[in-house]
């Protein structure tokens, strides 16, 4: 079991950060950049990225600022990869902590840089246009399933085993990744936004009246 | 094990937690993708002006605006939102391929959140800021929405419900704030500039 699978609901946190910047320094807009450079060429998607954090020590989860997660992570990723040696990025690093103002070397593809932009007017819809025949239609009461643990889901720990009614069933089917493990999402399939009452999520809260909506797979559901 | 190896240890790690090093860490990551092909000498320059001027919360300031201004717009707005954005000349793509609008009205405050990672529409709002991705943000959100829109100085009147959209799967979500009293006949530009990144996830008001 992973926290990270289940955060949702947590209490005795504290406050919320609301620090409403993107990027707290300047390392961050360039690692985000190298990052959607991977994206667009194809080097790795979000599901690589979030089973990396997934797989992190909780705590370490918990302490270390989003980027910083994300460093360790590109990291770790390019050099099991073998897109970059771990050597070479040691001695890289070194250099650069000694030489903190040298420039960038003037090497490269510029190439790249249309097919990051292209990418992200053209996204990479999950959507795949397939014959599907969905288990549930609106208005359906379901359950979501307690899936086995597994190195990445999409599922939030907190809606496990509970129930809701199906509001839409979206048209067609989603791919989420073929690459990564999953609990079931590896196949295209149908998706449907789900209703739930937040006090059949958590007896112990005030009744307000409050819904909440999530976005389920079919493997994760059935009948109720 | 002598005291000077401790030290030397201790140092070591600090010095692998700090922002000088994750700063050089970047720059060698840049540096041998550059030198390796990977890369552009100005793709990363490209990228940042990209999120500062092209696909950013302005984009969904805009439609805001437009969608106060014009029900019919609005209305189709909550329909399909890709098709919509277009007629504004706005592009979808990344993060946004399926985007989906929900409106805030007396009684019904939106409130958007991603427990799992930090999925963003990103065609409308750019990136997502620091408190999206707060795992504090994202653990409390769900079971405790009025605690966590107190942290933000939002408070709702006692009669509103919240809806929360959790984004797991393809949709990703976008919020079309009250629009604030005293604000007939202002222009779109003069609208947009009402409209937080936060009011357009639920977590903030607009307010004139």
């Amino acid at each position: 079991m992973k926290i990270q699978h289940y955060l949702g609901g947590i209490e005795n946190l504290g406050p919320v950060n609301v620090e409403k910047r993107v990027f707290v320094e300047p390392w961050e807009a360039q690692l985000f950049a190298v990052h959607t450079t991977m994206m667009g060429t194809g080097i790795w998607a979000w599901p690589d990225l979030r089973v990396l954090a997934e797989s992190m020590n909780p705590l370490d989860y918990f302490k270390y600022r989003y980027y910083i997660k994300w460093l360790g992570g590109m990291c770790k990723f390019l050099i099991s990869k073998n897109y970059i040696s771990e050597k070479e990025l040691e001695a890289k690093t070194k250099y650069y902590l000694e030489h903190p103002d040298a420039a960038q070397p003037n090497a490269g593809d510029n190439d790249v840089t249309a097919k990051v932009i292209d990418y992200f007017y053209t996204g990479a819809n999950p959507y795949r246009d397939v014959a599907v025949d969905p288990l549930f239609k609106a208005g359906d009461t379901v359950r979501v399933k307690d899936m086995p643990p597994a190195a990445h889901t999409r599922l939030p720990g907190y809606l496990r085993n509970r129930i809701g009614v199906v509001e839409t069933v979206y048209k067609g089917a989603y791919l989420y990744a073929d690459n990564v493990p999953t609990d079931g999402i590896c196949t295209a399939q149908p998706v449907y936004l789900v209703k739930f009452k937040t006090r059949d999520l958590w007896d112990d809260i005030p009744d307000k009246g409050d819904v909440l909506y999530n976005d389920c797979f079919e493997a994760y559901l059935e009948a109720a | 094990m002598s005291d000077d190896h401790d030290h030397d240890h201790e140092h070591h790690h600090h010095l692998r937690e700090s922002e000088t090093y994750y700063a050089a860490r970047t720059k060698a990551l840049e540096s041998l993708f550059r030198e390796k092909g990977l890369i552009g000498t100005d793709t990363v320059d490209r990228v940042i002006n990209f999120f500062e001027h092209e696909m950013g919360p302005f984009n969904g300031a805009k439609v805001v605006a437009k969608a106060w201004t014009d029900p019919a717009f609005k209305e189709r707005l909550l329909a399909d939102a890709n098709k919509a954005i277009a007629e504004l000349g706005m592009r979808d793509g990344i993060e946004g391929e399926n985007l989906k609008v929900v409106e805030n009205v007396p009684g019904t405050h939106n409130v958007v959140c991603c427990t799992l990672c930090s999925c963003w529409p990103w065609p409308l709002l750019g990136l997502p800021p620091y408190w999206f991705k707060d795992p504090v943000f994202r653990a409390r959100v769900v079971r405790e929405p009025r605690g966590v829109l107190s942290d933000f100085g939002v408070t709702l009147p006692d009669e509103s419900k919240i809806e929360i959209w959790d984004s797991s799967a393809q949709v990703r979500y976008f919020v079309i704030p009250e629009r604030p009293a005293g604000t007939d006949g202002w222009s779109e530009e003069k609208l947009a500039a009402l409209v937080s990144t936060e009011a357009m996830q639920g977590l903030g008001l607009a307010t004139a």
